[in-house]
């Protein structure tokens, strides 16, 4: 049998009343891997995540960590580590002592508390309570809940929010160490920007329904692959390239916007003896390619 | 076992635990002060009355009660509850180690209060030169009972908030009810039967009135709401969505 991937969903649905938060929800993410797992605000990550970790009951369908479900791992803290979104502690409670409360929960040896509050960078503030901590703070002990049981596999819901420049950056490093050394992770943000430099794969929700699954790569492409040309004949380079299977529209100026790259539309003009005025890619960024995969219809 | 220590944990590193005792210190003493200056000391020195000295220690049941909606309907309050069923994703085994250690931590603080009571009693007497005889066999039950009573208390607790999931809420009506909604039940004579009035049934152990159960009967149907609130607030933590 081929190993289950770390993290599956399929048909996963989820109503909350009239609202459908996440809607036949259907993907599977590789081992070994950044995710990143993009969606506008409200698209449904946070329930489709919690359904993983166990939290929130499917309507329908499956979410499956290596196989099963959540509930169904024999050690859930030494497979998965989870960073929940606005985590909440105990405000009286000091860091260091929650970080002992899932230690002892999960049979976990305490000195490995304070070998983790050591990798978040938190063992000077950790004896404090928690009321007193910083957004940051409060980011990092989530990250080193996550990490106490030393897991192969994060899961992440927007831990960069409340991070300032260098925790962002301490936080990236991490994670591709992390990654670098085999493990997996599945990290979801609603700014494309903080993933674009991280991830390998994305998905992308929007509005309860899966819009994408690519490499980053592709995503790129997308934007990537838009070119401006401008041509005296310009007709005859539209037919040129509508033979090729290309498709171009004509814009203002006489310019002709053709999805495909330059090169491409150059060595098609080149193959045809068309004399070219201009030609140039066009300059989309990311965020607009996410944009309209996600926004289209706004 | 060890999501019971988890619990038990968590009930000692917030200050609850502190504060709810020190909330029973400061009753035992204005109470047992009050009652041993204002009584005369022919009445004092009578061994039934020395024991109703004591008896306030019975407070801790209530307390304990309250330290068990705490436990499990706090942790909705605070969202501390998603890490602990991230840890422990089978929810019924922390209901359960919620339940053990809460009647373990009712009875440990309920037992103190005894011990405090007692002592403070005692010196109380003395300081009026009562002979003092809280020795007695109904002192001791007393004390079993009181210590009974709070972890069961504490128990029922925990499987109420689990139901409710809403702390202050669950805390004010359990206050109302125990004030003024079981007294309502003496119109239909059936106050005895109040989960309020069957743990002071049990707190008596064997002492009581006519106006309650006899401690045998009191203690089964205590246990048997007990086992209500349990397997209640079993399948509704079972069922939460932790959003
Ligand atoms: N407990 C709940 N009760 C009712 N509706 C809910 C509940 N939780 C989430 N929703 C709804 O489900 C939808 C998806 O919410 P979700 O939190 O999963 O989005 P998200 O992608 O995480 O958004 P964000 O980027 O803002 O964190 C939203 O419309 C939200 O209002
Ligand atoms: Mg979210």
């Amino acid at each position: 049998m081929p190993e289950a991937p770390p993290l599956e969903v399929r048909g996963l649905t989820k109503r909350f009343g009239s609202t459908t938060a996440v809607d036949e929800l259907s993907f599977a993410i590789e081992p070994g891997r950044i995710t990143g797992f993009l969606g506008p605000n409200g698209a449904g990550k946070t329930t489709t995540l919690r359904m993983l970790l166990g939290l929130v009951h499917p309507s329908a369908g499956q979410a499956l960590v290596r196989g099963v479900p959540y509930r169904k791992l024999d050690d859930p803290v030494r497979t998965v580590g989870a960073v929940l979104e606005a985590s909440s502690f105990h405000p009286a409670r000091s860091g260091r002592n929650h970080l002992r409360v899932v230690a002892t929960a999960a049979g976990i040896p305490r000195e490995r508390v304070d070998a983790t509050l050591e990798l978040v960078e938190l063992s000077d503030t950790a004896r404090r309570r928690v009321r007193t901590y910083s957004l940051g703070m409060r980011q990092r002990l989530s990250v080193a809940a996550a990490l106490l049981g030393d897991p192969q596999l994060l899961v992440l819901d927007e831990p960069a929010n409340g991070l300032d420049p260098e925790g962002i950056r301490w936080l990236r490093n991490f994670l591709r160490s992390f990654a670098g050394g085999g493990g997996t992770v599945f990290i979801s943000s609603h700014v494309l920007g903080e993933i674009a430099q991280l991830a390998d794969e994305v998905v992308i929700i929007h509005k309860a329904r899966l819009v994408a699954h690519e490499p980053l790569a592709a995503l790129t492409a997308r934007t990537a692959g838009g070119t401006i040309v401008r041509s005296p004949d310009a007709n005859r380079l539209r037919e040129q390239l509508a033979a090729g299977g290309i498709e171009a529209t004509s814009g203002e100026d006489g310019e002709l916007r053709v999805a495909a790259p330059p090169e491409r539309v150059g060595e098609a003009a080149a193959a045809a003896g068309i004399v070219l005025h201009e030609l140039r890619a066009e300059s989309a960024s990311l965020e607009e390619a996410f944009l309209e995969l996600t926004g289209g219809d706004e | 076992m060890r999501l019971v220590s988890a619990e038990l944990l968590k009930l000692r590193t917030t200050r609850l635990l502190l504060w709810l005792g020190l909330l029973i210190l400061g009753l035992e003493v204005l109470v047992i002060a009050l009652h041993v200056s204002q009584n005369s000391v022919s009445e004092l020195a009578q061994a039934r009355s020395q024991r109703d000295v004591v008896s306030i220690a019975a407070v801790s049941a209530l307390i304990s009660l309250i330290l068990g909606i705490v436990a499990s309907a706090g942790e909705f309050a605070n969202g501390t509850i998603g890490h602990t069923f991230l840890v422990a994703p089978v929810r019924e085994r922390v209901a359960a180690a919620k339940l053990v250690a809460v009647a373990f931590a009712g009875a440990v603080l309920a037992f103190a209060a005894c011990v405090f009571a007692w002592a403070l009693a005692a010196l109380l007497l003395k300081a009026r030169s009562v002979p003092v005889h809280l020795g007695s066999g109904s002192s001791l039950r007393l004390v079993a009972g009181i210590v009974l009573a709070a972890a069961i208390a504490g128990a029922l607790g925990v499987g109420y908030g689990s139901l409710l999931r809403r702390q202050t809420a669950a805390i004010v009506v359990a206050l109302v009810w125990l004030l003024v909604g079981e007294p309502l039940l003496g119109i239909a004579s059936a106050d005895p039967y109040g989960p309020g009035r069957v743990i002071a049934s049990v707190v008596e152990a064997g002492n009581q009135g006519s106006e309650l159960l006899s401690f045998d009967r009191g203690l089964v149907l205590a246990l048997i709401y007990l086992a209500v609130a349990g397997v209640l607030g079993t399948l509704a933590f079972r069922r939460a969505d932790i959003t």
